[in-house]
């Protein structure tokens, strides 16, 4: 990824959190966390009591087995889901919150000022060219300036080199590309960190490499990157691992 | 059983026109447990469905069993495909609505496949062999999804189909329950069936009697699949189009002695043999089969040849060659490949030169 | 630059055009519907009165026995009267010279310098004032005879003789039988002509009008009552009254009481309507459960996403109305027309109604907001890790998320049922609230129809019960009273003839206890053991032969005198005498033309000193078809004729059922074309149904076809749940009819024959709705079959 082409932080958005929370390098705390299901079946542990933290400018990789409660884990962080019993603090945007009492409207406006989410299957809303995909959040937020919204649109197209294709939509690019453009929608609000579960798992291993050349590119520019997934082949690049087993933090 | 020539596969949309088959030909036998690899993107699972008749080629022709299976209309050939393929599909196998048992009888309803009263008796015995006759009488959501593609392979068998095509048969499935499916389909391959199987799982594909690489809608030459696996499919592809080949009779002189080489050889079929004459004898250093590769150390050391090549005696051999001048930029485009060929190169100069050793001391 | 969640609204309108027409049309239906009615409700009670009073209606029209100029101006000068004006009312058979269809009409002579001045008449074409020796038609009497303007009558006068006058004009008159179904056309002449005629140059009708209280039925009454009391003391006799508003149309309530019918059934139709929107809406929501987690996912709250889908229902709404507000106007103003052809009256001009407008755009948005909103709020409120895993709250539960019966092993099953089949089966009832929805809407279609059919029946039986009361196949009246023997055995050469009876007839008013009068009583008197009156007893019994002031009154005195009972005495008024009479019945009888009575020939004919003697004579024949009625009518004239018998008119027996019958038709008309509205809609909502089916089952579709089913297959498991659907809404709807027929019997007969009336059902309406509701469900099907059966597999493994 070229270092040139740098994405600037938009004035309205939230700073860089490394300047604000600077006395603090932890971002989010996470105590005792348990999630139940209940089902007609039974009810089905999914995390055991987590603790763990996340540091601020952290390549956090959470690695484990498909049913070994990963992705759980960071639907706790992200507030998507809601934990049965324990925390998860938040120190992000200047603010302390606790993610678990937060109502599902302030989450949402939370996580999208602060979280940039991508998932394995893009999620991408087809009848919207990309850059209203990236231009969405922006809009939902009030981040959203006619003008300005739409040149940081491109610039984030520009970013992940999908620039020329701003006006098609999802449905007419490969699944790579409509990767890039997941993640370049995650960075539209400019959040502080970003979460991905399982971003490259239906990519294959060559575009997959540049996907986390993406992510390896905003952790340097000073993101917290948050990534789940379940090739061990993967751990060497993050900064940090987190190993999950059925529920339980695992040694590796 | 399968066979293909010059399908191509225009699809358009507003983007544009995308060639994703580009000439395919492409002929499986009777009995072949065939994998077909790609990465996303390819055309592997285009290529699948030209095989089951799913979609459409844009030209080119497609015959399974010696059927032309687009001179018929879509739904003449949802029929035949019925009674002749069975379909094994990665995502959403069964009709939520029936019980397994009941999932499995539905092909035979369709095509009209064994007496009505036997159907329940077949799919039962089906659900057996995939040990799921317990759970006969639940439906797809009551049981896990390892399970559940178990029953769609046992649905796929209803008809008693000789070919059974599979998108990604284990594509989400724990490895353990991926385990039981391909035992399933080694079985299957043992009792006479054809099958195609479309995977990214290296693992699968040891297990199958010959793998295809697909790539930008192009086969790729399995033979330079074999000798040179550790080039990336766009290389592959690129040997594949710039090769030229030649067949040899049996006992026919490939390379000589001291002579300019210019190829890169890679074999198809038959046996090579690698001689070396001395004044007084001759010194059999090797033999290379097909998959294997030579022309190699020349080429890397800018020399002549080592070593008196010539065709074994019994078959013709088939070899495809790439020009010097190619090899050498695929060689410095893939890092990989240089430092495995040179490791090669080493090894076999060393078994030259202690084969000549041997033929002096002889 | 729209805003990209504004884009987003604006695509998911556009990107599914089928989707967004059907709900748009769903919408539409009702809307138009209601604008139709509401619209035409506007028009015709302002115009029907309008234009009623603009043609100065008399309040007052007396029948009287003949009267004179001079007579006529000391009328004039009675108090509270504003203007008065007599006029001469002849009833003539007549026929388009060397035609021998004869038509009776009520020829009307008027002073020419009168035409202008009360009951008003519409020039249509030719003259309006008629010269010696020419007729003006009514428009009823040219669609009757049929005879272009200069064409030549043939009219048949009371003697025998014959006498042809031109045909100059043909008018419409809005007011002179107003609101009376059963009155003869008529047509004009002026006094002159009467010479011609072989009458008397004198009146023998009165129509005023009152100088105070135009509007108000007491004032009215009492002025007419002192207006009664001057012309009898003049020494003349008032046979029958009838009063009437200036500023109401005497059949307002009639058609506002069916206008309002049918804007029950528009409110019905938005009812189902909105029924079907929200099931299209909550099909939406759930294929959108994914971009709202999206949404939501990226910082969208509740109030945005809510806001989104508002938005959405309302562009449906707004689309909606767009079709339907300038369709509502013109469909208003056409049936408008209509209704004022049929009853005779002029439009005062194509108009918009605002208030018609703003009840459609009042309908069209918020019906859908209202219907949309619960499923739009739960999806708005849905947390992003069920919008994901698709479980739509307190909605429909996936079958992924197995309910324990789903877990345990379905019962071995006994017998197989074809796969197929099965499919089709289970299919239907997979989604559950959508199957409610659309049950719903085609069960009301349904059932409406069906009572359509059965109130069609129901009033035509009574007509049929009507008729009981007129059993005589041809009645005969003549000019003057023959002996009951010198008719019948006259009558009974004619061949077909069965029987013969003489009846008697005399007016009387009826009079409240305060000496007001109250009604007209036409008393009928035939014979107490007459074969051709079959009464529908409500309380006491029929007439004996030997009861003197006695009769048997119908139920519409009821209204008058609630408390009445047999073995009352009521007063009446006959020949200007007020009188006690005994009420020893009360008969079922229509309302519609007042209070009827019977009493027994054996005694009226005795006080009319006409014993033995009959003006009317009712005649039974071997065929009571109407054919032969109309034959025989003839045949009877003619022979009677040639015996020289002063023979006024000979009518066929069921002529009378008529008009009424061609009235009631219009009206099941209307009732059927709403009633095929409402399946309309309901197979609107079985298509929408189908369709959102087939979409959501589109992968499964495409596993049928990989392992071998066929066009035929996937068309046939499509239509048999369409079938299965539409036969239990059929089953459903069969049952509902009764309480529907129940409903609607009651209020249309309430307000055509002022009476409730027995119901009779007819297993042709549930026939019929069961063929229909197939073909419906087998239509509504097709379109979605033959979508799922084009897709291909490709195409549907892509579908995600």
């Amino acid at each position: 990824m070229p270092s040139n082409r740098k994405i600037e932080p938009i004035s309205s958005g939230p700073a860089p959190l490394a300047e604000k929370t600077a006395p603090s390098p932890i971002l989010i705390e996470i105590h005792n966390v348990v999630k139940v299901y209940s089902s007609a079946a039974g009810d089905f542990t999914a995390l055991k009591g987590i603790n763990a933290q996340v540091g601020t400018g952290e390549f956090l990789g959470i690695i484990g087995k498909s049913g070994a409660g990963k992705s759980t884990l960071l639907n706790m962080i992200t507030g998507v889901d809601h934990l049965t019993s324990g925390e998860v603090i938040a120190h992000v945007g200047g603010k302390t919150v606790s993610v678990h009492a937060m109502s599902e409207n302030n989450l949402a406006l939370w996580r999208g000022l602060n979280f940039g989410i991508v998932y394995q299957s893009f999620q991408l809303l087809p009848m919207l060219t990309l850059v209203d995909n990236i231009l969405f959040p922006m809009d939902l937020c009030g981040l959203y300036r006619r003008r300005a919204s739409r040149e940081r649109a491109m610039e984030l197209l520009r970013l992940v080199e999908l620039e020329e294709h701003a006006r098609k939509l999802p449905n007419f690019i490969s699944g790579g590309q409509q990767q890039r453009v997941a993640i370049a929608r995650a960075l539209a609000n400019d959040p502080p960190v970003i979460v991905a579960d399982e971003p490259t798992g239906s990519l294959d291993s060559a575009t997959a490499d540049t996907i986390f050349q993406v992510f390896e590119h905003l952790v340097e520019n000073g993101k917290t990157i948050i990534m789940v997934t379940h090739d061990n082949s993967l751990a060497p690049r993050f900064s940090r691992r987190l190993y999950l087993a059925d529920g339980e933090m695992a040694a590796t | 059983m399968i066979q293909m020539h010059s399908v191509v596969k225009t699809f358009k949309n507003a983007a544009g026109e995308f060639v994703v088959l580009k000439g395919v030909d492409l002929a499986v036998k009777s009995g072949e447990f065939v994998s077909i690899v790609g990465k996303s993107g390819s055309g592997k699972s285009t290529l699948l469905n030209m095989i089951t008749g799913i979609d459409h080629p844009s030209t080119g022709q497609v015959l399974v069993g010696g059927v032309d299976i687009y001179r018929m209309t879509e739904s003449k050939r949802s029929r035949w495909r019925g009674r002749n393929l069975g379909i094994v599909f990665q995502f959403f196998q069964l009709l939520p609505m029936l019980t397994l048992l009941e999932n499995v009888m539905l092909p035979m309803d369709y095509v009209g496949a064994f007496e009505a009263d036997a159907r329940p008796e077949r799919a039962m015995e089906l659900l057996k062999m995939v040990g799921l006759e317990s759970q006969a009488h639940k439906l797809p959501s009551a049981v896990s999804t390892g399970q559940q593609q178990s029953a769609a392979i046992a649905r796929a068998l209803a008809t008693d189909p000789p070919v059974i095509i599979a998108d990604e048969p284990t594509g989400n499935l724990d490895s353990r329950s991926a385990d039981v499916i391909i035992q399933l389909f080694d079985d299957l391959v043992r009792g006479g069936k054809t099958i195609a199987m479309v995977t990214h799982d290296p693992s699968l594909t040891e297990r199958t009697t010959r793998t295809i690489i697909i790539s930008d809608g192009e086969l790729i030459d399995e033979t330079v699949a074999l000798a040179l696996p550790l080039l990336s499919h766009r290389q592959m592809l690129d040997v594949t189009k710039k090769a030229e080949r030649f067949t040899f009779q049996p006992g026919a002189a490939i390379l000589k002695q001291d002579e300019h080489v210019d190829y890169f050889f890679m074999i198809t079929s038959g046996r090579v043999e690698i001689v070396l004459r001395s004044p007084r004898q001759e010194i059999t250093v090797a033999s290379l089969g097909p998959g294997e590769f030579f022309g190699e150390v020349e080429l890397i050391r800018g020399g002549k040849s080592i070593a008196n090549i010539r065709a074994a005696s019994g078959a013709p051999v088939a070899l495809v060659a790439l020009h010097r001048d190619e090899f050498n930029k695929l060689v410095a485009a893939s890092p990989l490949t240089e430092d495995t060929l040179g490791k090669i190169v080493q090894a076999r100069i060393e078994e030259n030169r202690t084969a000549t050793r041997k033929g002096k001391r002889l | 630059m729209m805003r990209p969640r504004w884009r987003k609204v604006f695509s998911d309108l556009l990107d599914n055009k089928l989707r967004t027409l059907l709900v748009v049309i769903s919408i539409a239906v009702g809307v138009l519907s209601i604008g139709v009615i509401a619209g035409t409700y506007v028009i015709i009670s302002e115009d029907m009165s309008v234009s009623y009073a603009a043609h100065q209606p008399a309040n007052i029209e007396l029948r009287t026995d003949n009267f004179d100029e001079d007579f006529l101006a000391t009328i004039r000068n009675t108090p509270d009267i504003a203007q008065a004006d007599g006029r001469r009312v002849v009833n003539l058979r007549v026929r388009r010279v060397g035609s021998n269809q004869w038509v009776t009409l009520d020829l009307v002579a008027m002073d020419a310098s009168e035409v202008d001045h009360l009951n008003r008449l519409d020039p249509i074409s030719g003259a309006t004032v008629p010269e010696r020796r020419e007729v003006i038609l009514e428009r009823n009497a040219f669609d009757d005879l049929k005879a272009a303007i200069g064409e030549e009558l043939e009219f048949e006068l009371t003697d025998g003789s014959r006498k042809t006058l031109k045909v100059a004009g043909i008018v419409q008159d809005p007011t002179t039988s107003a609101g009376d179904f059963l009155a003869p056309p008529l047509a004009y002449i002026r006094m002159e002509t009467l010479d011609d005629l072989h009458q008397p140059r004198l009146f023998n009708r009165l129509y005023a009008t009152v100088s105070r209280g135009q509007d108000n039925d007491d004032e009215i009454r009492e002025i007419a009552a002192q207006l009664r009391d001057r012309i009898e003391k003049g020494d003349h006799v008032v046979i029958r009254t009838r009063l009437s508003k200036t500023n109401e149309h005497p059949m307002a309530s009639t058609v506002n009481a069916i206008l309002g019918i049918l804007g029950a059934l528009g409110v019905l139709i938005v009812f189902l309507s909105s029924s079907l929107i929200a099931n299209t809406l909550n099909a939406l929501l759930n294929q959108h459960l994914r971009h709202i987690g999206v949404m939501k996912l990226v910082g969208g709250r509740s109030q945005q996403i809510l806001a989104m889908y508002l938005a959405l229902i309302l562009s449906f709404g707004l689309l909606a109305l767009a079709i339907s507000a300038p369709l509502g106007g013109q469909g208003a103003y056409a049936l408008s027309a209509f209704i004022a052809g049929k009853m005779g009256f002029t439009l005062l001009g194509y108009r918009i109604v605002p208030i018609a407008f703003i009840i459609q755009a009042t309908v069209a948005l918020v019906v859908p907001i209202v219907s949309g909103i619960l499923p739009v709020i739960n999806g708005s409120r849905i947390s992003v890790q069920k919008a994901f895993s698709g479980d739509m709250p307190s909605g429909e539960k996936r079958r992924e998320h197995a309910k324990p019966a789903d877990t345990a092993p379905r019962s071995r099953p006994r017998f197989f049922l074809p796969r197929p089949l099965l499919i089709s089966l289970r299919n239907t009832f997979r989604r559950k609230r959508r199957l409610v929805l659309t049950l719903f809407t085609l069960t009301m279609g349904g059932a409406i129809f069906i009572a359509v059919f059965n109130v069609r029946v129901t009033l035509h039986d009574y007509i049929g019960q009507i008729g009981k009361y007129f059993l005589a196949d041809v009645t005969l009246d003549f000019d003057r009273p023959y002996r009951l023997s010198e008719v019948e055995q006259a009558a009974m050469k004619v061949p077909g003839v069965v029987e013969v009876e003489g009846w008697a007839f005399i007016s009387a008013e009826i009079l409240f206890p305060d000496g007001m009068p109250a009604d007209n009583l036409n008393i009928l008197a035939p014979p107490a053991d007459s074969a051709l009156v079959a009464p529908v007893g409500l309380k006491g019994r029929w007439v004996h032969a030997n009861d003197e002031k006695a009769l048997a009154v119908s139920e519409a005195l009821l209204d008058k005198f609630p408390d009445l009972q047999p073995g009352d005495n009521i007063s009446l008024k006959i020949d200007g005498k007020e009188e006690a009479w005994q009420v020893v019945g009360i008969f079922k009888f229509t309302g519609r033309e007042g209070v009827l009575a019977y009493a027994p020939y054996e005694y009226i004919s005795r006080r009319t000193n006409l014993a033995n003697r009959a003006y009317s004579f009712h005649v039974l024949t071997t065929d009571h078809s109407r054919k032969n009625q109309d034959s025989m009518a003839e045949d009877l004239d003619k022979y009677f004729r040639q015996e020289g018998f002063h023979i006024r008119e000979a009518r066929a027996g069921l002529s009378r059922m008529d008009t009424a019958a061609e009235s009631l038709d219009i009206l099941v008309t209307f009732l059927l074309v709403m009633a095929l509205l409402t399946a309309v809609v309901g197979s609107m909502g079985l298509t929408g149904t189908m369709g959102m089916n087939v979409l959501e089952r589109t992968r499964e579709i495409g596993i049928m076809r990989a392992i071998g089913a066929n066009d035929f297959e996937i068309i046939r498991t499509v239509i048999i749940e369409g079938m299965v659907i539409g036969i239990i809404s059929w089953f459903l709807g069969a049952l509902l009819s009764f309480p529907f027929t129940v409903m609607l019997s009651t209020i249309v007969s309430l307000a055509i024959f002022y009476t409730p009336i027995d119901l009779v059902f007819t297993p042709s309406g549930f026939f019929i709705w069961l063929g229909l509701v197939i073909v419906l469900s087998v239509v509504a099907s097709a379109l979605p079959a033959r979508n799922a059966a084009r897709l291909t597999i490709r195409e549907v493994l892509a579908y995600e």
